[in-house]
């Protein structure tokens, strides 16, 4: 049975006389232990998928279920990692992972627990920044920071939410490696929203395209069964990887093509008129 | 201004992104080097303008650092001695009936004397108090200091009486050709005068009796006459005025002498106290007199018949109790200026805090509830423009009616007994200032803080849902930090805003501090008066800035975002 | 009471040259009271016949009583008065009117009272100095830079007419609504027929039927509200008519001296529950006080005030007084500039102890009395013993005769300056400007003898 679980999802902003709805019959599921790839255009709900996931947000009609539960709220057991970081500027890097160890494993002592944050300090390569406050680090730095984090919690699930998008190419591919790296330790259940086909088929084990909004939905999913490791510099060169990227990429601008085809022309059709100096006379145009 | 701290973080962000290799992505643990730390702290402390004084130290871009001395330091530097030369100039310009205003040196000249007075006060109590050989040594210091002043006092009181006598003369060799020219003027216009009405009585005489046009133009000539009268008097008038000028005009001379005078009379007069000190009214030896008595008394009542045993056994215990409460008495020590700056500024914390008391938690039930906000809205549009000298007498009267006698109520016996606060006679008219300052200034704060906490990041309220945070810990782990800069920044302008009120409060109240010097200096309207208040607007401005400072400290503290502070 | 610890003060002086405590010579018994209180705080005006507390502070009067006392200057006289009754300071430099309105329930109701009447005289009446150019014109005879004395309103009343047909009313400042220089100046002004105002159960400000209007000025305001032009004359106690002189900005026309010779002044008060709860410390304030008037009033053989001018010099200080040594001196050490010009000795200006100032006289209180019911501030008549029952309850001769009588038994009072035998009243006198007589003893009589104002 799926891990993580959405059935018939309908969701949507806005009062009813002007209401943008995000999903609609939104279908999709997860298996234990699978790393899946949500890929999809600006504006498609991406960000809406992984609040509904989390529990920030609940769907206005079908389910979203967790282990075989709905999801009724946000907790620890969903660990989220948001697009903007959202780490608590005021914190050091030590604190802002203390305050989730601390929430969430209650009975630890305080030596035990500095020991278990330095180790995700570690994890995530920020040894020596501990007590940097978040203004103080770099863009991917902040992303570690984020997903140490996140990871910190023990969470059943992961949820990142564009993680890397904001950062440039090189670091992202630093941390993609890292989060990869990281991943396969435990190889929990990871839903990762990205824009990029690349990223998606370096990493996931299943990508699954968001349709176009408004009411989007899971097109059909392309399993990813390259062997891991992933090298990074080799694969460009591998057929396979080269395949799965443009049948990817091809259906992605296909479900676009449809998408706009499907909505309503938007053109105003403007009146065939001349401009005129005032009291000119009009004049009969060269034919 | 603050390129220290954004250059810091420049720097880390410079080193990481241009390293290629992923792992391990990290900075030298005591990597920070001095200099920035001290340009950190520089700019933390809001004193940006000594940074370009400290690269220069290190020899980094000496051009720059040049240019930024010259704009922060020399133009700064260069203004105010601009200004102090411009208020040399206008001082003398400024002359008024009330008295001129001072200039810089005069001003500076009261702020000694004021401090004079302090330090006179301090050397009396300190002689109430002193004992033994001390109390000798500084007996015969004052005397052998009385003995000095003797002839000098002697030589000005001499000078002054000749020097009047010369001012006198000076002032009518200055008055002498205008009052000549005022008197030839005079017999001039006089005769002038008499010679018309003579013409005119003769005239009369040849105006036939049914004439009635020659009676007219009798009329008009009349009329003239008087015009011409009229303006005698003017030009006369205007002459006395100016002679009147000139005989007010200040002698320098003399009011240098008499400067000096005033300066010798006033040590004597310190002088004469202080030996009242040492002597007569010191403490030591007014208990060493009574004891002195007691033993008296001890022996009277032993020799005492019974029938009188009952009156000298009581003698003696009063005197006993006499003793007790000479040991504790204390020298009424006059406030001086220190003093009252010292209460003011104690005075305007605690209107503060009171303040800051209620600011806060109101502004955080606002920021937190939709309903609250609208609840208080209105009030704190109807109570925010209500300006001091309103709640003032308010406050005065509430104050007064909950501490009906000061010197028995509980409250204020209970503050007056405090070690250091005790000093400072809390009493309902500094409560009345302070409530004052509170009610004048909590709204700065009250509405920030309610803007900080309405505004939170929705990100950080996700991170504070997934964390599953109580409400408790959701206010003080996230809402609060996060509403801490611009809470402070409301803080800020409401110590200013009480520092301001809190002279005017202190002005009206008559609580000691401040404000009350600055009333008693302008009741005083003494010649020395208008220097002295001109101190106390330098004085208010310092504070004034170091009390800005010092939040300045606290809101970079608190400001995680590093963004630059309003200077 | 009584007990006689002696010779502290001598014990002291001796230690200052030989600081030997043995060997003593007794020379006088000072009294040392059961202080209740030893610490006080008393308020007062600045303006210098508050001399009497600040010399007693200074010259360690207070302080030979066994007293630590704290001289605070208040604002104006109705925040004193209301310090005073809170209890935030312990007694206070006061108007004569003060005590009795507020036991008499005009204004604060409180029950103040008074065993001292600090002076005597001290007040003068100033105008402006174009209200003095036309008063000139208007009388040939203060034409001179030495114009002859008293100088009554008379020539003032072709003004006050002029600004009356012109639709203004001439405005003068005074102190207080019960201060002597409210009664002094409505006294001058009504004495030649001008109407200064009334005082109704409407019209608390005293202005019904005014042909000159008064209004409530701080008597250190007082030259800068002239300066400003808000008044065109005030009446107030000094430095402030001589500090107008100094700064040129009006010209004082006459005395209080002129308007009613050697009339009470300045009180000392304090609340009737201080007084009850303090009686001992009340004594020991009102002996220093008196040693304090008595100080300030020593004259030597030639007549000279002696202490005056170290007098003026303490009261120059900025805590007290404030104003320029100068201007102080002049009123102080026994003179008094008209205008620049014309200086004159007036050695009665201000008095301390002299003709009896300091005790405490019922006829002063009914003079009070007469001229609150006179200008209605006492809304109804009331019977001649209501005036003698009133007076009583405010001044208290008692208090003062025994501090007297203790200070002749240290030595320190001549038995010959205290009237030991008196009723309370003052012999009548006619030493007024309008030269009526007034005889306490028949407050009704003196009242009808009045043109204007209430006549019983």
């Amino acid at each position: 049975m799926a891990f993580i679980k959405l059935k018939d999802v309908c969701f949507g902003f806005g009062p009813i006389s002007n209401r943008y709805e995000v999903f609609e019959n939104a279908n999709l599921s997860v298996e234990e232990n699978e790393f899946v790839a949500i890929i999809g255009f600006s504006g498609a709900g991406k960000s809406t998928l992984i609040s509904l996931l989390a529990g920030l947000q609940k769907p206005d009609t079908g389910m979203v279920m967790m282990d075989g539960r709905p999801i009724e709220e946000p907790g620890p057991d969903k660990g989220i990692m948001f697009q903007n970081y959202s780490l608590l500027p005021w914190l050091s890097v030590a604190g802002n992972i203390e305050l989730a160890v601390k929430q969430v494993f209650t009975e630890m002592q305080p030596n035990e627990r500095r020991d278990y944050v330095q180790n995700y300090i570690d994890l995530v390569s920020l040894t020596g920044s501990e007590y940097k406050k978040p203004h103080e680090l770099s863009g991917g730095m902040r992303q570690r920071l984020s997903l140490a984090r996140t990871l910190a919690m023990k969470p059943e699930v992961l949820l990142l939410d564009e993680p890397l998008s904001a950062l440039d190419a090189l670091t992202r591919a630093v941390l993609q490696d890292e989060i990869i790296r990281i991943w396969e330790e435990d190889r929990r259940t990871v839903v990762m929203i990205t824009n990029d086909v690349d990223e998606a088929v370096l990493m996931a084990d299943r990508i699954v395209p968001l349709t176009p909004g408004p009411a989007a939905s899971f097109g059909k999913s392309f399993p990813v069964t390259l062997e891991r490791p992933r090298n990074r510099a080799t694969l460009n060169f591998n057929p396979e990887f080269k395949k799965l990227r443009n049948e990817v990429t091809r259906y992605m601008l296909q479900i676009n093509d449809e998408a706009k085809a499907l909505s309503p022309a938007e053109d105003l059709s403007l009146p065939n008129l001349e401009p005129r100096m005032p009291g000119e006379l009009p004049v009969k145009s060269p034919v | 201004m603050d390129s220290g701290g954004l250059s810091f973080s420049n720097l880390t962000t410079k080193f990481e992104t241009t390293m290629l290799r992923p792992t391990p992505e990290k900075t030298k643990t005591p990597s920070v080097p001095f200099k920035y730390r001290l340009v950190k702290a520089i700019d933390v402390a809001g004193l940006n303008f000594l940074t370009p004084v400290v690269r220069l130290c290190f020899g980094e871009e000496p051009r720059k650092q040049l240019k930024d001395i010259g704009l922060y330091i020399v133009i700064p530097i260069l203004a105010m001695i601009f200004g102090v030369c411009g208020w040399f100039v206008v001082s003398e310009m400024v002359v008024t009936k009330s008295g001129k205003l001072p200039n810089p040196s005069e001003t500076l000249a009261a702020a000694g004397s004021i401090w004079d007075f302090h330090v006179r006060e301090n050397d009396k109590l300190s002689a109430f108090e002193l004992t033994g050989a001390q109390r000798d040594a500084r007996m015969a210091a004052v005397e052998s200091r009385l003995k000095e002043l003797e002839p000098l006092e002697e030589e000005i009181n001499k000078e002054v009486t000749e020097e009047g006598k010369r001012a006198e003369e000076r002032t009518q060799q200055r008055t002498a050709a205008l009052e000549k020219k005022y008197d030839e003027v005079k017999k001039e216009l006089d005769s002038a005068a008499e010679e018309r009405e003579k013409a005119l009585k003769a005239k009369s005489e040849s105006i036939d009796k049914s004439d009635v046009d020659a009676k007219k133009a009798y009329i008009a000539d009349v009329r003239k006459h008087r015009k011409a009268l009229d303006v005698a008097k003017e030009r006369l008038r205007d002459l006395k005025g100016r002679i009147k000028t000139l005989k007010d005009l200040k002698d320098d001379k003399l009011a240098a002498v008499l400067r000096k005078q005033t300066q010798i009379a006033e040590e004597r007069q310190y002088l004469g106290k202080m030996k009242d000190q040492l002597t007569k009214t010191n403490r030591d030896l007014k208990v060493a007199g009574a004891k002195k008595k007691l033993d008296a008394d001890l022996a009277a009542f032993y020799d005492a018949e019974p029938s009188k045993m009952y009156l000298a056994a009581s003698k003696f215990v009063k005197g006993e109790s006499r003793i007790e409460k000479l040991k504790s008495s204390e020298y009424a020590k006059p406030s001086t200026l220190p003093f009252q700056i010292k209460r003011s500024l104690l005075c305007v914390f605690v209107g503060f805090f009171i303040g800051t008391a209620i600011a806060i938690p109101l502004g955080i039930m606002c920021g937190l509830s939709k309903t609250v906000m609208a609840a208080m809205t209105p009030i704190v549009a109807l109570f925010k423009p209500v300006s001091p000298i309103v709640w003032l007498p308010v406050c005065l009267i509430i104050c007064s009616a909950m501490i009906p006698d000061p010197d028995k109520h509980f409250f204020t016996q209970w503050m007056w007994n405090l070690p250091i606060l005790g000093k400072y006679q809390i009493n309902p008219a500094f409560l009345a200032s302070a409530c004052t300052v509170a009610l004048c200034s909590l709204w700065a704060t009250m509405t920030n803080t309610a803007l900080g906490v309405a505004s939170v990041d929705e990100d950080h309220i996700n991170v504070a849902r997934v964390l599953r945070l109580g409400f408790w810990d959701r206010l003080f782990k996230i809402v609060l930090p996060s509403a801490l800069p611009l809470v402070f920044a409301g803080l800020r302008i409401s110590l200013g805003v009480g520092w301001m009120v809190l002279i005017a409060a202190e002005l009206l109240s008559s609580s000691e501090g401040i404000g009350k010097y600055v009333w008693d200096q302008f009741n005083n309207g003494g010649s020395r008066s208008f220097a002295n208040m001109v101190v106390v607007v330098f004085v208010v401005g310092i504070i004034g800035l170091i009390l800005d400072r010092m939040m300045v400290v606290f809101q970079r503290l608190v400001s995680f975002d590093e963004s630059p502070t309003a200077v | 009471m009584s007990i006689a610890l002696r010779n502290v003060l001598s014990v002291a002086l001796l230690i200052a040259t030989s600081l030997c405590l043995s060997n003593v010579v007794q020379a006088q018994d000072k009294q040392l009271l059961d202080l209740e209180k030893d610490s006080l705080k008393f308020g007062f005006i600045k303006l210098t016949d508050c001399a009497p507390i600040v010399i007693a502070k200074e010259k360690g009067f207070f302080e030979s009583e066994g007293l630590q006392v704290d001289v605070i200057a208040q604002p104006n006289w109705k925040t004193l008065l209301d310090n005073v009754i809170t209890g935030e300071l312990d007694g206070a430099h006061m108007l004569s009117g003060q005590p009795i309105a507020a036991t008499i329930g005009f204004g604060t109701k409180a029950h103040v009272i008074t065993a001292f009447t600090m002076d005597l005289n001290g007040n003068g009446i100033t105008v402006s100095n174009a209200i003095w150019e036309a008063m000139q014109e208007n009388d040939p005879a203060l034409q001179s830079e030495t114009p002859p004395h008293p100088i009554t309103a008379a020539s003032l009343k072709p003004i006050v007419q002029e600004k009356l047909d012109g639709g203004e009313k001439l405005q003068m400042g005074m102190v207080f609504p019960v201060s002597t220089h409210n009664y002094e100046l409505r006294y001058w002004l009504a004495a030649s027929d001008i109407h200064p105002g009334m005082y109704t159960k409407s019209d608390i400000g005293g202005r019904t039927d005014a042909q000159v209007e008064l209004s409530v000025t701080p008597p250190p305001m007082m030259p800068a509200t002239l300066e400003a032009g808000n008044i065109q004359g005030y009446c107030v106690g000094e430095p402030w008519n001589q500090a107008a002189v100094a700064k040129g900005i009006g010209v004082p026309v006459t005395t209080n001296f002129d308007i009613w010779k050697n009339n009470p002044e300045k009180v000392f008060g304090v609340t009737k529950s201080w007084s009850d709860e303090n009686p001992n410390t009340h004594l020991a304030v009102i002996k220093a006080l008196i040693l304090a008037g008595k100080w300030l009033d020593e004259t030597d053989e030639a007549g000279n005030l002696t202490n005056r001018e170290e007098a003026a010099r303490i009261l120059s200080r900025s805590d007290y007084v404030g104003a320029d040594f100068d201007v102080i001196k002049n009123s102080m050490t026994g003179f008094f500039y008209f205008q620049k010009s014309d200086k004159r000795a007036m050695p009665d200006f201000n008095v301390f102890f002299k003709h009896n100032c300091t005790y405490p006289w019922y006829s002063d209180g009914v003079w009070f009395l007469t001229q609150m019911r006179r200008w209605g501030q006492i809304t109804e008549p009331k019977p001649a013993s209501w005036y003698d029952e009133m007076a009583k309850e405010v001044y208290k001769p008692e208090i003062y005769l025994k501090a007297a009588r203790m200070l002749v038994e240290e030595g320190l009072l001549a038995e010959g300056d205290i009237p030991w035998e008196t009723d309370g009243y003052k012999a009548p006198t006619s030493d007024f400007i309008d030269g009526l007589t007034y005889d306490g003893k028949k407050p009704l009589e003196y009242l009808k003898a009045h043109e204007i104002g209430n006549k019983e």
